[in-house]
């Protein structure tokens, strides 16, 4: 499609994308560059964009705040966790729904998407006492229990869309030559899932990874992930150490900035992969 | 090409059912007895009816936060659809180094609850802030969203815009990706403006997804906790609650179970009309042969 813009439209969007652009990176970028900063300079007004870098602030973090890297490696092994489980669940499930229909399996699928619009808020309330009584308060395995679960019913859908662009020759052929249905699904079609996968998996990994409502009310040490370190910090903060706060911030949002941005193109294919057949 | 389920489609259903009745459905119950009854933390229930639902409806507190719940998440979902709508219709015609202007758009949905609200709290500090001290200079007035509910919930309705705008930016985008292009070439031939093209090809075809990204934008705007709690704990005096602090706050902090149980089956109901409209449109389409 070939637009031809007059200069005052050209304006006018070329205004609009560097607002949108600001307001979107700003932020982020304003927490990456301070975390190199001085004490002294990082509330300097107007604030300086050309300073002398320093890593002292990443220093301090490693040798004073050792309960932030235990947090951090809390946090891979709850998002890896949730993103496995999530992973498992939607790919068997998305198959189901994709292969297989009758009125209890479209009701089903409505529950599906019906229990996930609960406000998480509501079941920690009924969890609380439970969870305890169960010894898996401040265990990873709740967390995990707890991340994937808010998001099996929107990745079983994703993945349902997926199989659903699979013809069913194939499942046939595959029948054909003598192929259970578990080798079937196991063997061939999870190769042709894999994009669908993919998007899933970034939805989970970057819920779990900075969550902060659950592990607040579910953790209390062992399990602790960074985002409530980070919260704890940020409360207790007493006006000499913003600079470390800001690179133990840093530490945590790079990998998964670079996640979804390097990632995008699954986004899109997964939100794309329903919508594209109407 | 559909099957009749079989024994083994259960079998391939069942770990997605048994998570969700664990986690979400068995406890969601739980909530509404819970509400029925007297409790410290969920322990030593003693039955009370409907009581605390009075308590409730009484206490100016909830209809306040309630109040402040409806404002902000108005606020905040309509005029976020209206920019992710302008963002992704900016897109689809064309911008420079669109890979890189797209990660960059992108990049708030990778940020923490806990993250975006420290930023901002940082920028937008009365006396060290960056951004408020260059309104104070721009004469608009010392913007202390700490003493004042109203800015304080502003703040927050700002916060929760530029976490959600990426994905409501994504599914529109996604939406419009898939608007087949071969129409607006046919429009153009017939000596369309690109207006006309927007208003009767465009915005018509979007309209599915763009009532997908509403609803789930208000279900989603409508359990906000973590950007007030972590922003303003609800002050000052409390003028600043959200249904899911007001919930907080009673169930963890005062350990009445019994009044939280009940702001939370009220949000549950709240959230299942809310998406009723959509659940029903997906039975429909999934009904099968």
């Amino acid at each position: 499609m070939h637009n031809s813009f007059s200069p005052l439209e050209r304006f006018v969007r070329g205004l609009f994308l560097a607002f949108m652009l600001v307001w979107s990176v700003g932020p982020i970028f304003f927490i990456v560059l301070s975390s190199f900063k001085r004490q002294v300079d990082i509330f300097v007004y107007p604030p300086k964009l050309i300073f002398v870098p320093t890593i002292d602030n990443y220093l301090k973090l490693a040798t004073q705040w050792n309960g932030f890297f235990h947090a951090m490696g809390n946090s891979l092994i709850v998002a890896i966790g949730a993103t496995v489980l999530a992973g498992i669940v939607s790919f068997l499930g998305g198959y189901a729904y994709s292969r297989y229909r009758s009125r209890l399996t479209s009701w089903t699928a409505v529950y599906m998407i019906a229990v996930r619009v609960l406000p998480p808020i509501v079941v920690t309330l009924p969890l609380f006492p439970v969870v305890d009584r169960l010894g898996l308060s401040d265990t990873h395995i709740l967390l995990i229990l707890l991340y994937a679960t808010f998001w099996v019913s929107l990745n079983t859908m994703i993945m349902k869309n997926f199989f659903d662009q699979i013809p069913y020759e194939l499942d046939e052929a595959a029948y054909v030559d003598g192929a259970t249905e578990w080798q079937l699904v196991t063997r061939i079609l999870i190769r042709l899932t894999l994009q669908g996968m993919a998007a899933g998996s970034i939805f989970v990994f970057v819920y779990a990874w900075n969550e902060y409502l659950f592990a607040m009310i579910f953790t209390t040490n062992n399990a602790k992930t960074a985002p409530l370190i980070l919260s704890e910090l940020m409360g207790a903060i007493d006006g000499t150490v913003w600079g470390v706060l800001f690179a133990g911030v840093t530490l945590q949002l790079v990998p998964v900035v670079l996640l979804v941005t390097l990632a995008r193109r699954y986004l899109i294919a997964g939100l794309t992969a329903g919508s594209v057949k109407g | 090409m559909y099957s009749r389920p079989r024994l083994t489609t259960w079998l391939y259903l069942s770990p997605l059912h048994l998570l969700l009745l664990a986690v979400l459905t068995l406890p969601s119950f739980y909530v509404l007895w819970l509400s029925l009854n007297q409790s410290t933390y969920g322990t030593g229930l003693t039955w009370v009816g409907l009581d605390n639902y009075r308590t409730v409806f009484a206490d100016g507190y909830f209809w306040r936060a309630a109040l402040n719940t409806f404002f902000v998440v108005n606020g905040v979902v309509y005029v976020e659809l209206v920019v992710a709508l302008a963002l992704a219709v900016l897109f689809v015609s064309g911008v420079p180094l669109r890979g890189l202007m797209f990660a960059c758009i992108l990049m708030p949905y990778a940020i923490s609850e806990v993250v975006a609200v420290l930023v901002w709290k940082m920028m937008m500090d009365p006396s060290i802030g960056t951004i408020s001290r260059t309104l104070e200079l721009m004469g608009f007035g010392l913007l202390n969203w700490s003493a004042s509910p109203t800015i304080g919930l502003t703040l927050v309705g700002v916060i929760n815009v530029w976490m959600n705008l990426p994905f409501t930016f994504l599914m529109i985008y996604s939406g419009l990706l898939a608007i087949d292009t071969s129409l607006y070439e046919a429009a153009h031939i017939d000596g369309a403006t690109r207006w006309q093209r927007f208003t009767r090809i465009t915005l018509p075809l979007l309209v599915p997804t763009l009532l997908i990204a509403l609803i789930f934008r208000l279900i989603f705007a409508f359990r906000m906790f973590s950007e007030v709690w972590l922003l303003t704990k609800g002050g000052p005096a409390r003028m600043s609650e959200v249904l899911a602090v007001y919930l907080y706050e009673h169930g963890f902090r005062y350990g009445d179970f019994g009044i939280a149980a009940a702001t939370g089956w009220m949000m549950v109901v709240g959230s299942l009309l809310l998406a009723s409209v959509f659940l029903l449109a997906m039975q429909r389409s999934m009904r099968g042969a």
